[in-house]
């Protein structure tokens, strides 16, 4: 359990309303699931469970888009890269302006249309009987659970890690998870309070994703909308009026001030130190996030020590622990202010001894000449000497959310679901007022988060439940937390649901039926499809034990390389008469290779999951052109589709 | 996008079959939202970049508005309220309303199909 959740929680009695608001968000779920199941009752069973009938008008259309695309990514990955990098995350999201516009504006009516003249219920069924290609339909699934999966896994972490946070200070849930048995416990990598909310989030959502469908997804994703959008409009003037304190000079407070405090930041230096009990043979614990302060006079330095060490006889000395140094002066006060008020959990100054073995300073933002990268471009960077945000890759990310989001598949089926043209208008509408409400505030947010709680970067994906926790008992209302940790929760399992109904239909719908048993019974299709969902979402829980490290990679990994392999296939299917299988084949197969390909390079260059970007540009840019240009020129070469072909897709029947 | 080989499918001609309304405004409107796209990109960052990028900073006297620093103010949160009223353009009064055709599995709907103009009365 982490220190500060508990002290601040406690101070505040509101574990209890904590779990209640959460408790209470889940039986509204639970309550939609079970309503949706009754509308699975006499209707095309296939078209209502994953496509919802084609009937989705304005909100529910407009939130299930928005809060499917609003993943943990957004609400956990994104303000963790706030914090770490300031203001220039603002040019990072840029591009969300023309987002909704894009994704729905883009394909939107025309996927539709064609949905219901090839009477497709998935992407794989639209590619098939566009092009009546069998295969093509196969490779597209193929592609969609190979990438779902990666997502998936990533997204149950995230949801896990959300939901560890909020019932971290609750004893009943922290003494249930240490009373496992070793042998569940040595299953998880992550520890046994991860394991238990891996398990009850892994459940609750793959419970109501498989008795509702479709939806149960879509109504559920409009609740977890609706709560985001109220957890960013509650932090906005506690997170503005909080740092705005914090940083108030005799010129006054507020944001402005904050931005100005932001400008005298210097990014602190990671390093790793080797740590001894002060006095010899005592047993001292030290907590993970604990604070230390070393020397005397205007010589002490402030250090956090990020995990948990404890100090016994036997065990004197940990080498090699992580450590990170404050070096700006007003965030070493803040943290000495936090520390007198009890909202720091652990100071071990005096406890232990600290031998440092190694400090460094970031690869950009350290040095005197780059002085205030935190309000300017490209932002601080830790292992880059370019910095955070360099123009390439500010240029990268325009491509990444617009572009990549309109070529992703779990949009894409979306728009196969609205009723009429005068929902996708009022849709996008709605869509393009929501992400005006969500992102730019996110990114004000953090950045006050900066000010407000210095040292996350030890560990900045916490960073928006920690957020939500101390901006609400800052004003007697811990209770609130609840509702705040509640909307990035809410936002993973939005995005959780829908995928998990994409891998499930594309195995179901696509595998089976399309291809194994087109005869198959009702009632067979509504097993298996019951029965595939529960599977799916049970192999992703499995995967998530021991979960890979880097949650923000892996998805952004996924959904440029979905874009990268879907987009250009799809453009050409909707909109190009000329266009044939073998082009559109061609154009999918490039994009993944060649997306795929810079991964790897990265990879055997020995970067981890960071990709290999020949001029600095992302993958997502290379493998949209490569899928483009090559599945343009293989069209070109290959003979004309049938003529009845393009006339059911393109000509009017009379 | 369209070749010789089926060029009688243009509507131009008047003489092959008709391409489908959905078809035609579908591809008109997405290339005025591809559009929009480029004018943000071409905006926004290299905006930014000039404003933004590379600039040694004084606390005391460097420009926000706002609060905002006013690199990004006037590169993103400007164009961004811009971009919504031009996307609140598109949706009422740019947009065409088509019959999007049946497939035979929708759910009957309490809102009628629409087969109007645009709201704003632009069709």
């Amino acid at each position: 359990m982490n220190g500060l959740q508990t002290n601040l929680l406690a101070a505040a009695d509101s574990g209890t309303a904590v779990l209640w608001t959460f408790l209470i968000y889940m039986v509204g779920v639970f309550t939609i699931a079970g309503l949706s199941n009754r509308l699975l009752k006499n209707r095309d069973f296939l078209s209502e469970y994953f496509l919802g009938s084609r009937g989705l008008g304005v909100w529910a259309f407009a939130l299930t888009l928005a809060a499917t695309s609003s993943s943990g990514g957004s609400f956990m990955g994104f303000p963790s890269k706030i914090y770490t990098h300031g203001w220039s995350l603002g040019l990072w999201i840029g591009s969300y302006m023309v987002v909704p516009i894009c994704v729905m504006g883009l394909l939107g009516k025309r996927i539709n249309e064609v949905a219901r003249t090839a009477q497709a219920i998935t992407i794989p069924d639209v590619l098939r009987d566009r092009f009546r290609s069998i295969s093509f339909g196969l490779i597209s699934v193929s592609l969609i659970v190979f990438f779902m999966t990666f997502n998936l896994i990533a997204q149950f972490k995230g949801g896990s890690t959300i939901l560890k946070t909020l019932l971290g200070p609750i004893d009943a849930f922290t003494s249930s998870a240490a009373s496992l048995p070793d042998w569940i416990g040595n299953m998880c990598s992550q520890g046994n309070e991860y394991l238990v909310c891996l398990v009850v989030f892994g459940v609750a959502v793959i419970v109501y994703t498989t008795y509702g469908g479709f939806h149960a997804v879509v109504w559920t994703d409009v609740m977890q909308g609706v709560v985001m959008v109220i957890g960013v409009v509650i932090m906005l003037p506690l997170a503005i009026n909080q740092a705005g304190a914090v940083a108030a000079t005799d010129k006054g407070a507020g944001l402005e001030q904050v931005t100005r405090a932001m400008a005298r930041m210097v990014p602190p230096r990671k390093g790793t130190a080797s740590i001894t009990a002060a006095k010899a043979g005592t047993d001292v614990t030290v907590p993970s996030g604990s604070w230390i302060f070393v020397g005397e006079g205007d010589e002490q330095r402030l250090f956090k020590i990020k995990n948990r060490y404890d100090l016994t006889a036997s065990e004197s000395r940990f080498e090699a622990a992580e450590i990170w140094e404050i070096v700006t002066p007003a965030d070493v006060e803040q943290v000495r202010r936090r520390l007198e008020s009890g909202s720091e959990p652990s100071n071990v100054t005096g406890q232990i001894n600290l031998e440092i073995e190694e400090l460094k300073d970031y690869a950009y933002g350290a040095k005197p000449e780059q002085a205030g990268s935190y309000v300017t471009g490209p932002g601080p960077s830790r292992e880059k000497a370019d910095g955070f945000l360099p123009l390439s890759l500010a240029i990268s990310f325009f491509f990444m959310w617009a572009i990549s989001g309109t070529g992703q598949p779990s949009n894409m089926v979306r728009l196969m679901a609205f009723n009429n043209t005068i929902t996708l208008r009022r849709s996008i509408f709605t869509v393009a007022m929501y992400y005006s409400a969500i992102y730019f505030p996110l990114v004000i947010i953090f950045c006050c988060a900066r000010v407000l709680m210095p040292g996350m970067e030890s560990e900045p994906d916490r960073i928006m439940p920690q957020m939500a926790v101390e901006l609400t008992s800052n004003i007697g209302m811990g209770w609130l937390a609840g509702l705040l940790i509640a909307a990035p929760f809410a936002a993973v399992m939005s995005t959780v649901d829908s995928f998990l109904l994409m891998i499930s239909s594309a195995l179901v719908r696509d595998i089976y039926q399309r291809n194994i048993n087109p005869d198959a019974e009702e009632k067979k299709i509504k097993t298996l499809s019951y029965v595939i969902t529960m599977v799916a979402g049970l192999g992703a829980l499995f995967g998530a034990m021991n979960p890979p490290e880097f949650l923000q990679d892996i998805i952004v990994y996924t959904g440029s390389g979905l874009a990268a392999c879907f987009l250009a296939a799809v453009v050409y299917a909707l909109y190009w008469p000329r266009s044939n299988a073998q082009g559109c084949i061609a154009a999918m197969v490039s994009g993944f290779a060649a997306h795929l390909s810079l991964y790897l390079i990265g990879f055997f260059q020995g970067n981890g999951f960071s990709p290999y970007r020949p001029l600095s540009m992302d993958p997502i840019i290379i493998g949209l052109v490569t899928s483009f240009v090559v599945g343009w020129v293989v069209t070109i070469l290959t003979p004309p589709p049938p003529r009845d072909l393009v006339e059911k897709y393109f000509h009017d029947a009379s | 996008m369209s070749s010789p080989d089926i060029s009688q499918a243009s509507n131009d001609t008047g003489t092959g079959p008709r391409l489908t309304q959905v078809f035609l405004n579908s591809r008109r409107e997405a290339i005025v939202i591809f559009g929009s796209w480029f004018v943000a990109l071409c905006w926004a960052v290299p905006y930014c970049y000039i404003n933004g990028y590379g600039h040694l900073v004084d606390p005391e006297t460097m420009s926000t508005t706002m609060g905002i620093p006013t690199w990004l103010f006037g590169g993103i949160l400007l164009p961004w309220i811009i971009a919504d009223l031009f996307t609140t353009w598109v949706c009422f009064f740019f947009m065409k309303d088509d019959k999007l055709g049946a497939a035979g599995d929708e759910e009957t709907h309490a809102e009628p199909v629409a087969v109007t103009g645009a709201e704003g009365g632009a069709a």
